[in-house]
C-alpha cells in the first residue's frame, strides 16, 4: 500500500478512537456549564452564556457530594498505597524465588479474577458485619486493595523480572540486606510498574460503584454514591447539577492519568546490564 | 589482602553434581585464573567463593576463616559480573560510592575513595553520568571501580571482557593486569578464553566436569600440561593429537612413524597404546620428514598457519615466518624432539 494512504488511514482510525472516547467526556464537561435548558436542546447549542449555577446548586444541595469525594479520596489513596506495596513485595517474591508453593499460588492470582465480584461480595457481607467493618473506610481500603493486589502482582512480578538478578546479587555483595536490595535497587527500577499498579487501582477505586453500594451508607460513602441518589432523586434529576458533579468526580483521575503517562513511557532500567 | 583455599568442595543442584571435590590453594596476592569449557562449574565456583551459591560439602576458606555460612557481604569480597551489573539508577559516582553509603561511611571519606578509584581508572570526567551514557568499556571500568572501592582482601572477576569487542578486550586485559601489579590484591578471574589466562594469570586451574584437571603457572600448563585435555585447551592453535602405537622406532601412525626421544620412549615403559602430542609451532619446515598435504594457508603477519593432513589426520603447523606454499601441495615438517608429548591412551594422562 502507498504510503499516503496508510498515513491517511491511521489519521482517520486515531480521530475515530479520540471521537468515541473523548465525546462523552467532553458532552459532560460543556454540559455543566450550561443552563437546564440547553443541555437537551436540539441540535446541541455550541455557543451558549457558560454559567457556574450548576456547580453552585452543587455546592449548596449536594454537601454530601463533596463528602463523598473526600471519602473517595482517603480510600482511593489507602487501597492505592496497599495495593501498590502489597503487590511490589509479592512480585519480588514471585520473581525471586521458586517453590512449588509459590507456582501453587500463582494459579489463584489469576484463578481469583475469574470469578465475578458479585459472587464474592455477598457472602462477604456477613463477615463484615461479624467484624463490624460495616461502612468503614479501612473496609473499602482493604477490599479495594484486595481486588487488585492478584493483577497488580503479575505486573510488577513482569517488570522485576526484567530486573537482571545480578543487581541483586552486586548489592548483596556490596553488603545490601535483602530490604535494602529492595528499597534502594529494586524498587526504584520497577517504578514504572508500581506507577502502571497505581493507575489500574486509583482508576478502579475512584469509580467503583458495587462494592460501595454493599458496604457504605453514610461514613464511607463514596462520591459515585451521591451521584447516583441525584440520578434516583425525588424531585427529578437536575441534569446541570449531576454533569456538574460528575465533571468534578472525573477531573482528578483525568489529571493523574495524565501525569502519570510520562512515567508510564520512560524506560529506567535501560543501561543495566551490557544492552 | 588475603589468601584463599578451596576444600574438598562440592555442589550439587538436586542430584546432579557440578562440582566433585575441588582442592585449590591461592595464595595471599595471587592472581588466579578459572578457566575451562562451558559447563565446567568455574562460574559455580566462582559465586561460592562469592556467596552466591551454597557449599553442598567442603570447605571454603578466605585468609583462615571458614567463610562457608558466612554471608557475603562480611566475606571483605569484590566482585565484577559479566554482564557489569552497574545500578541503573544510579550515577557512576553512586555505583562506586554504594557500599560505602551502605556502610554509612562519612561522605569526605566516601568522595575521597571514589575519587582514587576513579583517578586510577580514568573515569574522573564520566563520574555525573549514568550507565546508559557510557560505553562498553567505560562501563567495564566502572564495574572495576565500584570493586577496588572497597579495598577488599579478594577480587572475583566473573567473565568481565567477554561482552567487550577484541580490541577492547586486549586492551582492559592489560589494564586489569597492570592494576594488579599496582594493588597487589589477591584475585580469582574465570574465563574461557585461554589467552586471558596465559597472559595475566600467576596461577592457571583448568577445570573440566566439575574438577581440577591441572593447577599451575600458564608456562608449566603450556610446557608441561598433565593431560590430553589440558594439552588441548592450552595453546592456540590446540596441539596436535594423533593416534598410535608405541614402536622401537617411533610411534606407528597408520603408515607413517613418528619420531620420539629415547628418554620418553623409556618413559613410557610398557605402554603401547598412545597418543602423540605435538604443538603446531613445534612443527618445522623441512626437506624430509613428516609428508603433510597443506589444505588451508593462514598467513597471520607474524606467522603463516598450515591446515594440512598427515596421512588422513589433521594436522595443524604453525610457522613463525612468511613461507610461500600454495593450497594443496604437499610440504615436509619434523618435530622438535624436546617438545614431543606423550599421552596414555587409557588414563589420557602425559607420560
Amino acid at each position: 500500500m502507498p504510503k499516503p494512504v496508510t498515513k491517511l488511514l491511521k489519521a482517520v482510525c486515531v480521530a475515530l478512537v479520540l471521537v468515541w472516547s473523548l465525546v462523552p467526556i467532553l458532552m459532560i464537561v460543556v454540559s455543566s456549564f450550561k443552563a437546564d435548558r440547553d443541555i437537551f436542546a436540539a441540535p446541541p447549542r455550541l455557543l451558549f452564556e457558560p454559567t457556574f449555577n450548576n456547580y453552585l446548586t452543587l455546592w449548596n444541595n449536594w454537601g454530601d457530594f463533596f463528602h463523598g469525594l473526600v471519602n473517595s479520596a482517603i480510600i482511593t489513596i489507602g487501597a492505592t498505597l496497599l495495593a501498590v506495596v502489597t503487590s511490589a513485595l509479592a512480585g519480588y517474591a514471585y520473581s525471586r524465588f521458586r517453590s512449588p508453593t509459590l507456582a501453587f499460588s500463582a494459579f489463584f492470582l489469576i484463578f481469583i479474577r475469574l470469578i465475578p465480584p458479585i459472587v464474592i461480595t455477598l457472602p462477604l457481607f456477613p463477615a463484615v458485619n461479624v467484624l463490624r467493618l460495616n461502612d468503614t473506610h479501612i473496609l473499602m481500603i482493604v477490599l479495594y486493595a484486595t481486588f487488585f493486589v492478584s493483577l497488580g502482582t503479575l505486573v510488577m512480578r513482569t517488570f522485576m523480572d526484567q530486573i537482571p538478578r545480578e543487581l541483586d546479587e552486586a548489592a548483596h555483595i556490596d553488603g545490601a540486606s535483602r530490604l535494602q536490595i529492595l528499597r534502594k535497587v529494586i524498587f526504584p527500577l520497577s517504578a514504572q510498574g508500581m506507577v502502571a499498579v497505581a493507575v489500574f487501582v486509583i482508576v478502579f477505586a475512584w469509580n467503583e460503584f458495587l462494592f460501595a453500594f454493599i458496604f457504605t451508607t453514610t461514613n464511607a460513602k463514596t462520591a459515585p454514591l451521591v451521584i447516583s441518589e441525584m440520578y434516583g432523586a425525588v424531585e427529578g434529576v437536575e441534569w446541570g447539577v449531576l454533569f456538574a458533579a460528575s465533571t468534578l468526580q472525573l477531573l482528578p483521575v483525568l489529571i493523574f492519568v495524565i501525569l502519570a503517562q510520562k512515567h508510564l513511557v520512560a524506560g529506567l532500567t535501560a543501561g543495566a546490564t551490557k544492552g | 589482602m588475603s589468601s584463599v583455599s578451596l576444600r574438598n568442595v562440592t555442589k550439587s543442584f538436586g542430584s546432579v553434581q557440578v562440582i566433585k571435590g575441588v582442592d585449590v590453594d591461592i595464595a595471599d596476592g595471587e592472581f588466579v585464573i578459572l578457566i575451562g569449557p562451558s559447563g565446567c562449574g568455574k562460574s559455580t565456583l566462582l559465586r561460592m567463593i562469592a556467596g552466591l551459591e551454597e557449599i553442598s560439602s567442603g570447605d571454603v576458606l578466605i585468609g583462615d576463616r571458614v567463610v562457608n555460612a558466612i554471608p557475603s557481604k562480611e566475606r571483605d569480597i569484590a566482585m565484577v559480573f559479566q554482564s557489569y551489573a552497574l545500578y541503573p539508577h544510579l550515577t557512576v559516582r553512586d555505583n562506586m560510592g554504594f557500599s560505602l553509603s551502605l556502610r554509612k561511611a562519612p561522605k569526605a571519606e566516601t568522595d575521597q575513595r571514589v575519587n582514587a578509584a576513579a583517578a586510577t581508572l580514568g573515569l574522573e570526567h564520566l563520574l555525573d553520568r549514568y550507565p546508559r551514557q557510557l560505553s562498553g568499556g567505560q562501563r567495564q571500568r566502572v564495574a572495576m571501580g565500584r570493586a577496588i572501592v572497597r579495598d577488599p582482601k579478594v577480587f572475583l572477576f566473573d567473565e568481565p571482557l567477554s561482552n567487550l569487542d577484541a580490541k577492547l578486550r586486549v586492551q582492559m586485559r592489560v589494564e586489569i593486569k597492570a592494576l594488579h601489579q599496582r594493588l597487589r590484591t589477591t584475585t580469582i578471574y574465570v574465563t574461557h578464553d585461554q589467552i586471558e589466562a596465559m597472559t595475566m594469570a600467576d596461577k592457571i586451574v583448568v577445570m573440566k566436569d566439575g574438577l581440577v584437571e591441572q593447577v599451575g603457572p600458564p608456562l608449566d600448563l603450556y610446557d608441561a600440561p598433565a593431560n590430553i585435555f589440558v594439552a588441548q585447551f592450552i595453546g592456540s592453535p590446540a596441539m596436535n593429537i594423533l593416534e598410535g602405537r608405541l614402536t622401537p622406532d617411533g610411534v606407528q601412525h597408520g603408515d607413517i612413524v613418528l619420531p620420539v626421544p629415547d628418554a620418553l620412549r623409556q618413559r613410557a615403559g610398557d605402554i603401547q597404546a598412545v597418543r602423540y602430542g605435538i604443538r603446531p609451532e613445534h612443527l618445522v619446515l623441512a626437506d624430509s620428514g613428516l609428508p603433510v598435504t597443506a589444505d588451508v594457508i593462514e598467513p597471520t603477519g607474524s606467522d603463516t598457519v598450515i591446515f594440512g593432513t598427515l596421512g588422513s589426520t589433521p594436522i595443524v603447523v604453525n610457522i613463525r615466518q612468511r613461507v610461500d606454499i600454495s593450497a594443496g601441495s604437499r610440504i615436509f615438517v619434523q618435530p622438535i624432539m624436546d617438545n614431543v608429548h606423550l599421552f596414555d591412551e587409557t588414563t589420557t594422562r602425559r607420560i
